[in-house]
């Protein structure tokens, strides 16, 4: 790739630092030029032939594609120092210009002259857009220094305001027609040559507002259809360019945070909610040669329990006397899509197509349109997503209370470190709110080298042995027994210099006391287990394995006894979460599969202290204990004839081929899942899927969650592609990475990544270069718009990043635990976290401050341009907030929110009257 | 007459291994179409794991120690290949991972029962191929 834009090289890599970089190359909506270009310049475009061709561009990527990822920001600054215009050309490397370096080689040729000489000049001209090519001209500015140069383009163009302008700029210089200076660049088109390369790579771009333009661009109608395939993405690697005429907000980037795709929606009204269920490309394709050409996964991200909004709860329905109505061959749940008919004597399963009988207390008439006549009182053949009520056939026995066991560690560096105090004073705070009161049961027991055992019973008369049922009680008839248990508990082991910890045994022990009823364990542990069975090595961080064929083998656990502890745990419906604190090496790797197969997730607060971690650690304790949780599920998918779903990904443990295993699930939880076609044609014109989850509810209920969702079988990979949902195929391919980071090298797993991304985009662009003649430029379609940006952020998250030195093994795993489980807007708002800029904010009064509070909450793209000196800001990726202060804020804001002695940075301290909208800004979490 | 009975006994020992092989398949196939849950199943592999490399260690002893050492070196990538699952420790079904192995643990053991299938050939040549040996004597 690099060789027709000799100088390109360089940008390639660029376009993806963008995304952080500040600099990066404009990028540009290709469609501008692809327009223009064509009107008037069909001369030109040859030149921009030259540059490359296009489609190298990708291919390059693909090879280079490594680097880009992940160094976005190296390219760049070898441009930057690059003079203005002039420069761009002199990336290239074939220039031999001295000055100009404008023309480049290849381009020149076509080009002619090389326009540059004046290069600095004339550039300036150019950029405009093609779009343009109007003419613009050129603004001779004198090409001062590059900066200067592109607004103004920028400003020529008449059209393409902003985006145009960053590109424009580069174009100029190629192209440097002879003649035209100014429309050179237009024509040119070429633009796009480097553009597309860049732009390959690019972090995606941006979002739509900057491609307005480019549509707009298009004028020849015939365009325009072209513009809704897809958008295309152009950097220019003008050298000078990089700078300041940058404008990296050209760039697509994700700021109103993840977007679903709604057509989907209109298309199927009676789909369930894509906060349940989201589908990597609503288009599922006919055949399996069309699946092998649809490079990204093809799947679903389940999420059953989200959290809905006020008004849109999942209906509960209660089918007493007719008993669930369920398909007899496939066992489908009857959903919108089931059709009656004979009079309404029948109904047609929608997944399997059998006939089945209606129920006598089921029936009703059809109306002249085969629709039941009381279609309006029967929830379930109008939603998508529904609840029912299960009879005793779908239960082993009686519905589970909501169980929470603690198994708290007590040693000495759990005592220093405030941990105990912590947590014991969240779960007091937290007892009125846990879930399913009356009849929530809890129980303790402590561990050091020893394993010490509660008895929670009110009544203390007749005590003799501590039986299990002592341990665990009924919260509200143990009430104050539990809450004096809970003052005393940090005093209790204040003195305690136990170093050791009996991990195992204590589980072990917990386990005992649970199997009767199953329930939610929280494990809240300090050290690395050191006693009795289950005890860990110091395995450690080994630097010289890292690159090695043995380097996965750190992640994954060392003793079978925690895979075999899982496996019996999830077997008793006891789910683990699993609370580590160490400053040390803990081995999470190890402990936290207790977590993966029990449906349960990994907390980690390296060095927990509790003066700076204890709100984290709080907040997510509580969110934890409080929110809404089923118990006991089990969850299955079935889907249309000739489909299948093969493999599952996140935290669970499969109970059969396709039955999910739950001990405790919650809306933060979501689950992944692959399709694969079992027939070679699929002949339908409609595939259905049907997530079906059976849980108790905290309420004692036993109860079957079913979403129902439809997608169109299509024959075309265009529109497989047009109906792609970024949020899920991030998703998925996150939880593919993290798997494969357990039996490969990180470096394999950002690789595939990567190259699962290029050849997508290739195939892509395969389907649409040739015909629109779109030259070097990327294109990609609208809907993956920030698919580049999320794969390159994904490679630079904590499991992915770097080698050994990036980030510490522990944390690795367990962020990588936390990501398997993880929903799809968490999930990418941790890959994307917002950055706001709250200074302003803060100074105003407050009554006004609450009107525009929405205002403010804009979302910065996260590039250090956007980091100004003097600005305050908060950084939010879901899990925590850095407050950023800049150098040359205003001490007066500084004072306020850290109090007089604001040197002391980690103190929190708050000034009350700012308090309230930091307060507020963190329950937004 | 003490090779026939060498042969004799190593047809035996084959035979039992080719039938533990067979349970082990049978376990996994059950899982596969939901008979049984995959505790079960993992649990009764795992039971004669073991005993199934121990016997084919046996067995490549006994062939090398009664000199039939071509039939020794027909068994070693066997009781090498075991050797090296058990010391990477993957000799054991995984409970938790066995639905995504599945199809991996399934075709090992469909590979072993077709090695085991052609010694069990050869053992009866060479059986059958003693005896008359020993009528023609």
């Amino acid at each position: 790739m690099g060789t027709e834009n000799p100088g390109r090289p360089s940008f390639p890599m660029r376009p993806s630092s963008t995304p952080f970089a500040s600099a990066p190359p404009t990028v540009r909506p290709f469609s501008s030029s692809g327009p223009l270009a064509g009107s008037e310049s069909s001369n030109f475009r040859p030149t921009s032939p030259g540059a490359p061709p296009t489609m190298t561009p990708f291919s390059a990527a693909g090879p280079s594609p490594p680097a880009r990822f992940s160094d976005p920001s190296v390219p760049s600054p070898p441009i930057k120092p690059v003079p203005p215009f002039g420069m761009p050309y002199h990336q290239f490397p074939t220039h031999p210009f001295p000055s100009a370096a404008q023309i480049p080689p290849n381009r020149a040729p076509p080009v002619g002259q090389p326009p540059f000489q004046p290069p600095a000049t004339q550039v300036s001209v150019p950029p405009p857009s093609f779009r343009q090519q109007t003419q613009v001209p050129l603004v001779p500015m004198g090409s001062p220094p590059q900066n200067a140069n592109f607004p103004l383009p920028s400003m020529n163009v008449p059209q393409p305001p902003s985006d145009s302008s960053l590109s424009g700029p580069r174009p100029n210089f190629q192209p440097p027609f002879p003649g035209y200076p100014n429309k050179q660049p237009a024509v040119s088109q070429a633009p796009p040559p480097f553009p597309a390369q860049q732009g390959s790579f690019m972090p995606p771009p941006a979002p739509p507002s900057p491609f307005p333009s480019q549509q707009g661009s298009y004028g020849p109608p015939p365009r325009q259809s072209l513009t809704e395939d897809f958008s295309s993405l152009s950097v220019a690697s003008v050298p000078g360019s990089i700078d300041p005429a940058f404008d990296h907000r050209t760039l697509p980037r994700p700021l109103d945070g993840d977007e679903v795709p709604s057509s989907f929606l209109e298309m199927y009204p009676m789909n369930c909610d894509p906060r349940y269920l989201r589908l990597t490309t609503s288009a599922i394709p006919n055949s399996q040669s069309l699946l092998s050409r649809w490079h990204l996964p093809l799947g679903a991200v389940v999420c059953p329990l989200a959290e809905a909004p006020e008004g849109e709860e999942v209906p509960v329905i209660n089918f007493t006397s007719t008993g669930i109505i369920r398909c007899r061959r496939c066992r489908t749940y009857v959903n919108p899509y089931v059709t009656f008919t004979d009079a309404g004597r029948k109904w047609r399963c929608n997944i399997c197509s059998l006939l089945n009988d209606v129920p006598g207390e089921y029936f009703a008439n059809l109306d002249a349109t085969g629709r039941r006549i009381d279609l309006d009182q029967r929830p379930e053949l109008i939603k998508g997503s529904v609840e029912f009520v299960a009879p005793t056939e779908y239960m082993v026995r009686p519905p589970m209370p909501p169980l929470y066991f603690f198994l708290i560690d007590v040693s000495i560096s759990a005592v220093r470190s405030g941990m105990i105090e912590v947590v014991a004073q969240t779960i007091r705070s937290c007892l009125d709110e846990l879930p399913g009161f009356p009849r929530t049961q809890i129980g303790f027991i402590t561990y050091d080298s020893t394993i010490h055992f509660y008895n929670m019973k009110a009544n203390l008369d007749d005590i003799f042995v501590p039986l299990p049922d002592d341990l665990l009680v009924n919260l509200s008839e143990s009430r104050n027994v539990v809450e004096t248990f809970l003052d005393s508990l940090p005093s209790m082991f204040q003195d305690n210099v136990n170093v050791e910890s009996a991990f195992g045994p204590a589980l072990k022990a917990a386990f005992m006391v649970m199997s009767q009823l199953g329930g939610k364990l929280l494990i809240f542990q300090n050290s690395l287990p050191s006693l009795g069975v289950g005890r860990l090595k110091l395995r450690g961080d080994d630097l010289r394995v890292y690159g090695t064929d043995k380097e996965h083998i750190l992640r994954l656990p060392e003793d079978p006894f925690y895979k075999q502890m899982a496996a019996d745990l999830t077997k008793y419906q006891i789910g683990i979460n699993i609370y580590a604190f160490s400053d040390k090496y803990t081995d999470i790797a190890s402990l936290g599969t207790l977590a993966k197969y029990t449906g349960g997730q990994v907390y980690y607060y390296p060095s927990f202290q509790s003066g700076i971690h204890g709100e984290k650690l709080r907040h997510e304790l509580a969110r934890d204990l409080t929110r809404e949780t089923a118990w006991e599920a089990v969850m299955r998918i079935r889907c249309g004839k000739g489909i299948r779903f093969t493999t599952y990904h996140g935290n669970f443990m499969l109970r059969s081929t396709d039955l999910l295993a739950l001990p405790a699930v919650d809306c933060d939880k979501a689950y992944a899942m692959q399709l694969s076609l079992e027939e070679t044609l699929l002949t339908t014109q409609t595939v259905y899927f049907q997530v079906a989850l059976l849980y108790t509810a905290s309420c004692g209920e036993r109860r079957i969650r079913v979403h129902t969702a439809a997608a169109p079988v299509v024959t075309d990979l265009g529109e497989m592609y047009r109906q792609a949902d970024t949020g899920a195929i991030v998703s998925l391919f996150c939880r593919l990475a993290i798997e494969r980071t357990l039996t490969s090298k990180l470096e394999d797993a950002r690789n595939s990544l990567q190259l699962r991304i290029v050849k997508a985009l290739r195939e892509y662009r395969n389907l649409y270069a040739v015909q629109h003649r779109l030259g070097t430029r990327m294109i990609y379609p609208e809907s993956l718009k920030f698919l580049c940006l999320y794969g390159l952020a994904l490679s630079k998250s904590v499991p992915l990043k770097g080698g050994y030195a990036d980030a510490q093994l522990d944390e690795r795993c367990a962020a990588g635990f936390t990501m398997m489980a993880l929903p799809v807007k968490k999930l990418l708002k941790l890959l994307y976290p917002s950055l706001i800029r709250i200074d302003e904010y803060l100074l105003k009064p407050s009554a006004e401050a609450d009107d525009d509070f929405k205002n403010i909450m804009k979302r910065l793209p996260l590039v250090a341009e956007c980091l100004d000196s003097r600005g305050l800001y908060i950084y939010d990726d879901g899990f925590r907030f850095v407050i950023w202060f800049g150098r040359m804020l205003s001490p007066d804001i500084a004072k306020n929110l850290l109090g007089s002695d604001f040197a002391a940075e980690l103190s929190r301290v708050i000034l009350t009257e700012q308090d309230n909208e930091m307060s507020r800004r963190l329950m937004k979490i | 007459m003490v090779d026939l009975f060498i042969w004799l006994s190593s047809f035996f020992i084959l035979v039992a291994l080719l039938v533990i092989l067979v349970f082990q398949l049978i376990c996994l196939a059950d899982l596969e179409f939901d008979y049984i849950n995959p505790y079960d199943s993992s649990s009764r592999i795992n039971k004669v794991v073991l005993p199934e490399f121990i016997l084919q260690g046996f067995l490549c002893l006994f062939y090398l120690l009664t000199g039939h050492w071509v039939m020794s070196l027909l068994c070693a990538p066997y009781l090498y290949y075991n050797v090296t699952l058990y010391t990477r420790k993957q000799h054991l079904v995984d409970v938790t991972e066995i639905f995504n192995l599945l199809h991996w643990e399934k075709k090992q053991r469909i590979c072993k029962l077709v090695y085991v299938v052609v010694l069990i050939f050869f053992a009866i040549f060479w059986m059958i191929y003693t005896a008359l040996e020993d009528v023609d004597d």
